[in-house]
């Protein structure tokens, strides 16, 4: 425990040092800007903004506070059009439209944000309370770590990413393993061998994790843009002057808690982020109100809370992994993991003891962020709803020019600005396929780390795959990956059969 | 059916990967039990095998795309492409004037809205990015910071 708070003593000199305390706030503000625009969620959000933070030229440290703050910004942000506009930015944002919308056409606009906006801080708050006094427990069990345990490791990460994220498990994997493919690009780091090269000097280093990162999630987002554009102006409810009252806060009380726990636990699964978590915590709230549920889905504050609270959470949750064991918790932190990973520095069980600048400092920094957005977003969310009524034709452009900035200051490189436009088809195609983009992020950050480590384990066996399955971490983590795709796969069988009964009846 | 056409196409490129990782792939000398060619060849088998699944039993999801927003789209792709083919030799400044105008006024601005725009966005994207937080951007034949 005095490991904890000496830890936390470290972080909050850092994260208070007045250049950082300013960049918590300026991505804060930039994220609940970026993420009050329709269409824009986190995730695209933090890819858009990401070579641009990361070309200023700041300590590691000091970027990955601005990266983060964003990242929370944008999952703040979020919250505003999916209540004004019924426009979700991202998934994790849908089940947030589903009460708050009708909230704000009743006529409780303001009370259906400011009660959104406690209701992130809450999340957010038990989360990084929570991340304070499990992350170093988790990077310690980290610690002994062999390389096949990692193995196991990223099988478990695969594994939950099949069965919790989409509607179809094999699209999702195919989404990891093309993931895993396109970081096989380049000269092999062990023996110097060029690799799907094909003579293309741009290729030796590989495709640019910047440049993955900007088509995937900049670029195939204009293209959706640009498509949807067609389905007519959405028109902005504009924010009254309700607030939320003690009594709204004492209703909701338990569902925080609970969406809050729901999450945590949610977003520390590797590979599942905000959309599972906010689905998951409406599915059980609604459960629990049951028989009272008749008002979800027409404005119920527990609908409303329950969702917002669990996916900024899950947010927090999704760091724990990242920061303790190397392995992204979401699509966003996988992003944040690729950051860190520019700047030279492993994320792993060692980071705490290596770097604790920055695994403290970053805990910090997201203590100070949640007090911050919601100062910020109490008083100021008239300005952010004013956002909303950015014309898409503005919007658009703006997006590619600030993906240009970004690529070209990075490497200079004309060659990287076309990769960055075929990556936007081909992460557009993807996506009208029904293929989620975060497994493709998350295959091309761990690609490397997964044959790193496979490789290692065998040249430690000399070559007998028997390795993979030696130490008791190992067994416990195929054990789970297990118990995560014969779980929902168990579950659904009943139902289905009670369904298919239905039909007959 | 776009699903099987889909899982066809990457099929074929999977496969080329997986030949290329078979055949032409190889370290010259090694002590590891796992070359540079392993990973690659476990990775095409893999894919196979989801990419031969989704071919099984693919979702029923069609592929609905209108021909307006066809052409939308091929109209933005035009517009990127030539962006990034003049944003050298142009400098920032004037490339992002023309792709900022042409493209708001493609996507439904005013004239004078969308040249106001592209202005704006190159003059002042510039003494932003290049001025403000000192940013590598090519000047082309205007002078720069």
């Amino acid at each position: 425990m005095t490991e904890v708070f000496s830890g936390l003593a470290t972080g909050f000199s850092v994260a208070l040092q007045p250049f950082n305390l300013m960049l918590v706030l300026f991505g804060c503000f930039f994220g609940t800007l970026i993420g009050a625009l329709p269409g824009i969620g986190p995730i695209n959000g933090v890819a858009i903004l990401l070579p641009i933070a990361y070309s200023l030229g700041f300590p590691p440290e000091s970027a990955l506070i601005l990266l983060a703050g964003i990242y929370y910004g944008a999952e703040y942000g979020g919250r505003i059009s999916s209540i004004l506009l019924n426009v979700p930015g991202d998934a994790g944002a849908v089940m947030t439209t589903l009460d708050g919308n009708p909230m704000a056409r009743n006529g409780q606009a303001g009370k259906a944000l400011s009660l959104s906006a406690l209701a992130s801080f809450i999340g957010g708050t038990v989360a990084v309370v929570l991340m304070t006094a499990f992350g170093p427990l988790l990077a310690q069990f980290g610690v002994g770590f062999q390389p096949s345990d990692y193995v196991a490791l990223m099988i478990f990460a695969f594994a939950t990413l099949a069965s919790l994220v989409g509607a179809n498990p094999i699209k999702t994997l195919i989404g990891a393993v093309l993931g895993l493919m396109l970081a096989t690009i380049g000269v092999d780091s062990n023996t110097g061998v060029m690799r799907f090269t094909f003579g293309v000097p741009d290729l030796l280093s590989g495709i640019d994790f910047l440049v993955v990162v900007i088509g995937l999630f900049g670029m195939a987002e204009l293209f959706h843009l640009v498509e949807q554009q067609a389905r007519g102006a959405v028109k902005s409810i504009p924010v009254d002057r309700t607030f939320v009252s003690w009594a709204d806060i004492l209703y909701v009380r338990w569902t925080l808690v609970r969406a809050s726990l729901i999450g945590f636990i949610v977003g520390v699964l590797p590979g599942t982020g905000a959309s599972v978590a906010s689905a998951v915590s409406y599915g059980v709230e609604r459960r629990m109100a049951a028989p009272d549920d008749k008002m979800f889905g027409q404005g119920d504050r527990r609908g409303l809370a329950a969702p917002e609270a669990a996916n900024n959470a899950s947010a927090g949750g999704a760091m724990v992994p990242m920061l303790t064991l190397g392995i992204p918790g979401s699509g966003t932190t996988a992003i944040l993991l690729g950051a860190l990973l520019m700047f030279n520095i492993t994320p792993g069980p060692q980071l705490f003891s290596q770097h604790p600048e920055i695994a403290w400092g970053l805990i910090a920094s997201m203590y100070i962020g949640n007090v911050a957005l919601l100062v910020i977003n109490l008083p100021m969310v008239g300005l952010f709803a004013r956002l909303l009524t950015i014309p898409q034709h503005y919007l658009t452009p703006l997006i590619a020019i600030l993906a240009f900035i970004g690529i070209y200051t990075i490497v200079g490189n004309p060659f990287d600005l076309y990769m960055i436009i075929a990556l936007g088809c081909m992460g557009w195609l993807l996506r009208k396929l029904d293929f989620s983009l975060a497994p493709v992020i998350l295959g091309f950050v761990l690609g490397a780390l997964f044959e790193d480590n496979l490789r290692r384990a065998l040249s430690i066996s000399g070559g007998d795959w028997g390795i993979l399955l030696s130490t008791w971490e190992s067994y416990l983590l195929y054990a789970l990956s297990m118990g995560v795709v014969i779980g929902p796969w168990w579950r659904g069988r009943p139902r289905r059969r009670g369904e298919g009964a239905a039909d007959k009846a | 059916m776009s699903d099987r056409i889909f899982a066809a196409a990457l099929g074929i490129i999977v496969l080329i990967y997986g030949w290329i990782a078979l055949n032409t792939i190889k370290a010259p000398f090694q002590y590891d039990p796992l070359g540079p060619e392993s990973w690659p060849q476990l990775l095409a088998l893999v894919m196979l095998i989801c990419l031969a699944l989704l071919l099984w039993r693919p979702d029923a999801a069609g592929f609905d795309l209108t021909q307006p927003s066809a052409l939308r789209l091929l109209a933005m792709l035009g517009l990127l492409i030539g962006y990034a083919l003049l944003f050298k030799p142009l400098g920032f400044i004037l490339a992002t004037f023309a792709f900022a105008a042409l493209n708001s006024r493609m996507l439904g601005a005013s004239w004078r809205g969308a040249l106001a725009f592209g202005f704006g966005m190159g003059v002042g994207g510039y003494v932003i990015s290049a001025g403000l937080l000192d940013l590598n951007l090519p000047d082309g034949p205007l002078p720069g910071f």
